[in-house]
């Protein structure tokens, strides 16, 4: 950022200085990022799983011939054919299909209300966290309440209380989320806040917004991130149980644990109907943790 | 004065499991006579000495070449050493004297000091001779002088007195019972500093029934 | 005692010994052919800066390498018996039995949860299956070789319960159970205050005596060294680069980097205008990048074409003074001038206007925190008294030093002033601007002339942002330079911190100590502050590293006339850098005035005991043995009367228990606060006192 804002003959004052092992620094450390990743095998592993769903989200329409909502009344409960590779469901539609379109709901659904969590998490563990004393105690306390709840119980009032459809499930996700964020932030903000830094920022006379934002804030996105991957495979989690549940998206939108719920009366006839949602939802979060925790051990492991 | 003072401290030992030809080399390398033996927390165990390393003909006697190599490679130090009851130990807190002592009767050349069956240390005979050299002042050159007088009490006072009285004083001293004449005893040592020969018979003349039986520089 | 006649094989035999750590970029190798050994009975140092690998050859004769370290080569002979190679068993219980290691910090020896008594028997009970009740009886005993007041009641205490200094002495005391042949101590004082320092010295030079244990001694500090040791080695950069009796590397060093070491120290009484400190150039080679030559060569003043082509050995220059280098004598018989172009930079004469105004009026400081009472109902609200009843006047141009321990509240007075605490009461006067208030209340203007250097280079510089955003910042915040000038500037000021222009967009990371410290010293005087108070700026710097900062703090206060507050704990550098001290015992002023004065008779009794605390690396040096009792009362109930009373040396009696002492004046601004009589006071001795003799390239040319 501080290169943008130079004149150019500041710039080319500051080139001539720069010998060529310093300009190639910043490149090395992207590569050193990269080389975090690719080190572990855990991450790596986990990364694929992922990249496959995401490849199968954008290519949705590619994958499946049929249209996710289209009935076909003369396959109703089938398993794997030509036809239909995965089987067909109850009203004769095309598992592949739904899979594929249903991955194109969570995996927009899921990183969204994970961000909005994030957002309103951040906000309010700054907040606490940096001004302690009677703010931290007040914030703090609320979102304790939140949290005594067990989250399914939370969910399923929440989305009683306004009504299933795409937009509440992410209200919801983000309601249930933000006070772990919260918390994970102001622990953080606790331990940053007393650095020296943070002293020099306030004899700055720094506002105290720009303190949090500025000074804190990226100090703390290393566990933030890793803490944002994991929780994307909880509301992934969340997102198939309220489906399930039927507090998801409403039907006909293709949604894995909508597909579940519906799928499992016919379970003797046709169990792997059952299985193919329950096998996606199950490997995207496995594949989630996985990337989240190889990163983690990797970026910790020679400190 | 006392074996804690004189002993060596953190004295070279060996583990039970050392094998023989090691503890040999050891010994021979660090050119000790006697390896104390020690198990966990430095308990005392054992004694090898150079005598144990010494293999007893009659265990080797039917064995041929090849069955010698074998005994002599697998034997640990365990096999041969004292084993520790049979050791003698002193404890650190008695008087060099007594230490000697133990040692004389048992005629045996090294003691290991040990407390609560912890080796603390070792004491040799060269350890006592080094107490021997301090106690007669070796290092320190000067007058050393013998001289005899009668087994009588008061005796030696008055020829520390008659040596105060020059203003002189005494680096070390030493008596025993002299050892062929009865009745009487040698004052063995008398040694002074900053004095002449000449100076110390005039002054030890003049005591009666004194005789200097040995006087030199030392 | 004579020791002739003992067995000649040393304790410890280290030969050739190179240790590498496996990292994610390679084998690094972190030591590489160190040989030394240490006799029975003998104290050995290996003294050297940060990552010279001084630690990795400890934890290398211990091996506690980790999962990542190993022995690459050599041999470890630990009373004739090699130690590399052996199985982790055979080690286990040479090193229970005959080694012992006490580490800097002691709580990391300790077990938070356990009575003392009981973790220092559990040692006996379990190792040598000793009945618990004699355990404890030998404990005490022990407790008391090793000098602990009230042994008997100690071991009923937690660790957390006792003083850091006292908490060090049962780790010693817990060392010394096993009776150990060998004992390792890396850095066992570097956590402690001065004076509690300099009682731990004295008791390990006793206990090395009484029990005849080697003591193999890693230390940073030169001063510490010269105390405790007999012998010394050396290292730089994983080799050890000079080896010999303490006297003759301190006095006649042989290896160019012990020399430069040595020129990088203050000594105790010198100050800016009679010496200088000259650093060593460059920073320490990359033990993954090392010159093929001599590795001290890329900083060696007298570096020639063989130096960069032949690695030195280290080779005995004389009877028992190894060194590491082709030229060792010729350098000796050279002499050592310091380049006259440095010696006019850094010795001019700066004049400070006594009659000037003080910039910086404080009187009757008061800081007090307020504690939560330990009852759980009612119960008066306590304070603790970090500052109290404090005044101090600061001219235009001058530097003010304030020392004293830990826990004395110069820290917090500091902090009171810049605004980071909120006095409690007392006139705080700057510019003629009242500014007892925190920061948050205070206009920008007066925000910008009152800046701070922190202590911690770790910690000073925001990790996510670059150098020059940093520097940049508060040219910005406060407008000194127009908004287009603001990366010139900071080029600038980077020239000026010796940097360049190349470190603009560097992370805090890629930095090193010394490096984030003058970052953290231009975002200080972007703003063209007045006033910079710096809070320990080079306590967490290596010596050579803290002759350069200090060096450019002079520099930058020459240049833009800035007046300084300076922290520090090391009494050399204060007197070093500083023109007037004040010295702060337990939240209040004991003794102030000119530096030269203060290091001179007429002393607080407190000041007396400091200096003859500190450890001088000069072992001609001869000071007073005055050693402190107990430990520093609490600032929340201090004593009475003169607070310094209850550990006072030359207490004159019930008076100092119930009244304040009164000010003491003995002129030209020297104030002592004591009941001693001036006339008294001024018959002291000095406290240190060095025998004559040449020095090596100290002196003035």
């Amino acid at each position: 950022m501080t290169m943008d804002a130079q004149t150019a003959s500041d710039r080319k004052r500051n080139m001539r200085r720069l010998s060529p092992t310093e300009l190639k620094r910043p490149k090395e450390s992207l590569r050193d990022r990269m080389s975090i990743i690719l080190r572990s095998r855990v991450a790596i592993i986990g990364l694929v799983i992922v990249l496959f769903w995401v490849w199968v989200a954008i290519f949705a329409p590619v994958i499946s011939v049929h249209d996710p909502l289209a009935q076909d009344a003369t396959a109703i409960n089938q398993g794997p054919s030509a036809q239909y590779l995965l089987g067909t469901d109850a009203l004769g539609r095309d598992v592949l299909a739904r899979l594929a379109y249903g991955s194109r709901t969570i995996l927009m659904l899921a990183p969204l209300s994970v961000l909005a969590a994030v957002i309103v998490g951040t906000f309010l563990g700054l907040v606490g966290g940096y001004f302690g004393g009677l703010v931290d105690e007040i914030v703090m306390r609320i979102l304790d309440a939140i949290m005594a709840f067990p989250t399914i119980l939370l969910y399923l009032i929440i989305i009683a209380a306004i009504g299933p459809s795409a937009i509440n499930v992410v209200i919801a996700i983000t309601f249930v989320g933000a006070p772990g964020v919260a918390r994970l932030v102001r622990s953080l903000a606790l331990d940053i806040r007393v650095r020296d830094y943070i002293r020099a920022a306030e004899l700055r006379g720094e506002s105290p917004w720009y303190i949090m934002f500025f000074e804190i804030l990226p100090n703390a996105r290393g566990p933030l991130i890793i803490d944002s991957m994991l929780r994307v495979g909880y509301a992934i989690f969340a997102i198939g149980t309220l489906g399930f549940l039927g507090l998801g998206l409403p039907p006909p939108t293709p949604d894995w644990g909508g597909m579940i719920s519906a799928a499992r009366k016919y379970i003797w006839t046709n169990p792997l109907s059952v299985l193919w949602p329950a096998l996606a939802i199950s490997s995207l979060v496995v594949g989630l943790n996985l990337f989240a925790d190889g990163l983690r051990e990797e970026s910790t492991r020679y400190q | 004065m006392l074996v804690k003072d004189y002993m060596t401290r953190h004295p070279l030992m060996a583990a039970p499991d050392m094998s023989l030809v090691e503890a040999q080399r050891f010994m021979g390398q660090n050119n000790i006579r006697h390896l104390p033996v020690v198990g966990d927390g430095k308990r005392l165990l054992g004694l090898v000495t150079r005598q144990s390393l010494l293999i007893d003909p009659g265990r080797l006697g039917s064995l041929n070449v090849w069955e010698i190599a074998g005994v002599l490679s697998g034997l640990k130090v365990k096999d041969v050493m004292i084993k520790a009851p049979n050791v003698i130990t002193v404890s650190q807190d008695i008087t060099i004297e007594e230490a000697a002592r133990v040692m004389v009767e048992r005629r045996i050349g090294c003691l290991p000091v040990v407390q609560d069956d912890v080796l603390v240390g070792i004491i040799t005979e060269v350890d006592l001779l080094a107490h021997l050299m301090e106690m007669m002042a070796t290092r320190h050159p000067g007058i050393r002088v013998t001289v005899r007088m009668p087994d009588v009490r008061g005796e030696l006072a008055k020829l520390v007195a008659a040596i105060a009285a020059q203003g002189w004083g005494i680096l070390a001293c030493g008596g025993v019972a002299a050892p062929k004449a009865a009745g009487k005893w040698d004052a063995a040592v008398l040694k002074m500093r900053d004095v002449t020969r000449e100076e110390v018979i005039a002054a030890l003349s003049q005591v009666e029934g004194h005789e200097i039986i040995d006087i030199r520089d030392a | 005692m004579q020791q002739s006649h003992k067995p000649q094989t040393p304790i410890l035999d280290v030969r050739d010994l190179a240790i590498s750590y496996e990292t994610r970029y390679g084998d690094v190798p972190a030591v590489r052919d160190v040989s030394f050994d240490i006799q029975r009975g003998e104290a050995h140092s290996i003294v050297g800066e940060s990552g010279c690998g001084k630690s990795t050859v400890a934890f290398g004769i211990v091996n506690f390498l980790g999962r990542n370290g190993r022995i690459v080569n050599g041999q470890i002979l630990f009373q004739g018996q090699d130690l590399v190679g052996r199985s982790p068993e055979e080690l286990r219980q040479v090193r229970g039995d005959r080694i012992a290691m006490v580490y800097q910090d002691p709580m990391q020896a300790l077990n938070p949860s356990m009575r003392i008594g009981d973790q220092m028997a559990e040692v006996l009970v379990v190792h040598r299956m000793m009945p618990r009740a004699r355990a404890l009886d030998y404990c005490v005993t022990m407790l008391k070789r090793v000098q602990m007041p009230d042994p008997e009641n100690v071991i009923r205490r937690y660790p957390h319960q006792l003083s850091g200094g006292q908490q060090q002495r049962v780790v010693i005391g817990m060392a010394l159970l096993n009776d150990p042949a060998l004992l390792i101590m890396d850095e066992p004082t570097t956590a402690l205050d001065v004076t509690v320092e300099a009682t731990v010295l004295d008791l390990i030079s006793t206990l090395q005596r009484e029990f005849d244990t080697a003591i193999m001694y890693i230390s940073h500090n030169l001063g510490v060294v010269a105390r405790v040791s007999s012998k010394v080695a050396v290292m730089y950069a994983g080799e050890i680069v000079e080896r010999a009796a303490v006297s003759d590397v301190y006095l006649s060093p042989y290896h160019p980097y012990t020399q430069g070491l040595m020129r990088c120290v203050p000594r105790l009484g010198q100050s800016k205008r009679e010496s200088f400190l000259y650093p060593i150039r460059g920073r320490v080679p990359s033990p993954k990048n090392l010159p093929p030559g001599c590795i001290f060569e890329p900083r060696c003043d007298y570096a020639r074409d063989l130096c960069r082509q032949r690695r030195p050995e280290l080779r005995p220059i004389k009877l028992g003074h190894w060194g590491r280098c082709h030229f060792a004598e010729e350098i000796v018989q050279m002499g050592w001038q310091p380049p006259e172009d440095f010696v006019a930079q850094y010795t001019a004469e700066r004049s400070v206007d006594a009659a000037a105004r003080p910039l910086l009026k404080v009187t009757h400081a008061q800081t007090f925190y307020p504690v939560a009472s330990q009852k759980l109902i009612g119960g008066k609200k306590q304070f603790v008294r970090a500052v109290d009843d404090v005044s101090i006047e600061v001219r235009k141009g001058e530097t003010l030093g304030i020392v004293g321990e830990s826990g004395c509240g110069k820290s917090t007075l500091v902090k009171t002033i810049v605004g980071m605490e909120k006095p409690t009461s007392g006139d705080f006067e700057f510019m003629g601007f009242d500014i007892a208030m925190p920061v948050s209340k205070r206009k920008l203007e007066l925000i910008q002339e009152l800046q701070m250097v922190f202590q911690n280079p770790d910690s000073t510089l925001n990790p996510s942002f670059s150098v020059g955003y940093q520097i940049g910042r508060p040219l910005r915040r406060f407008q000194t330079v127009p908004r287009g000038q603001v990366e010139g500037e900071v080029m600038r000021l980077l020239d000026m911190m010796k940097l360049g222009g190349r470190y603009y967009n560097r992370l805090p990371r890629q930095l090193s100590g010394g490096e984030k410290q003058r970052v953290g010293i231009a975002r200080a005087i972007a703003g063209r502050p007045e006033v910079v108070l710096c809070d320990e700026p080079v306590s967490a710097l290596d010596v050579s590293v803290q002759a350069a900062v200090l060096n450019l703090l002079l520099e930058i206060q020459k240049e833009i006339d800035t007046t300084m507050i300076f922290i520090a704990h090391d009494l050399s550098v204060v007197r070093f850098f500083c023109d007037n001290i004040a010295v702060m015992y337990l939240g209040q002023i004991a003794e102030i005035g000119p530096a030269e004065a203060i290091y001179a008779p007429p002393y607080h009794p407190y000041t007396e005991a400091l200096l003859s605390a500190v450890p001088i690396p000069d072992p001609r040096a001869e000071q007073k043995h005055i050693r402190l009792e107990g430990a520093v009362p609490s600032a929340l109930n201090p004593p009475s009367g003169c607070r310094f009373h209850t550990r006072c040396p030359r207490k004159i009696g019930k008076i100092c228990e119930t009244e304040t002492p009164p000010w003491r004046d003995a002129g030209n601004g020297h104030r002592i606060f004591c009941h001693i009589p001036l006339a008294e006071l001024r018959q002291m001795d000095p406290v240190v006192t060095v025998r004559p003799g040449n020095r090596l390239g100290r002196q003035h040319a």
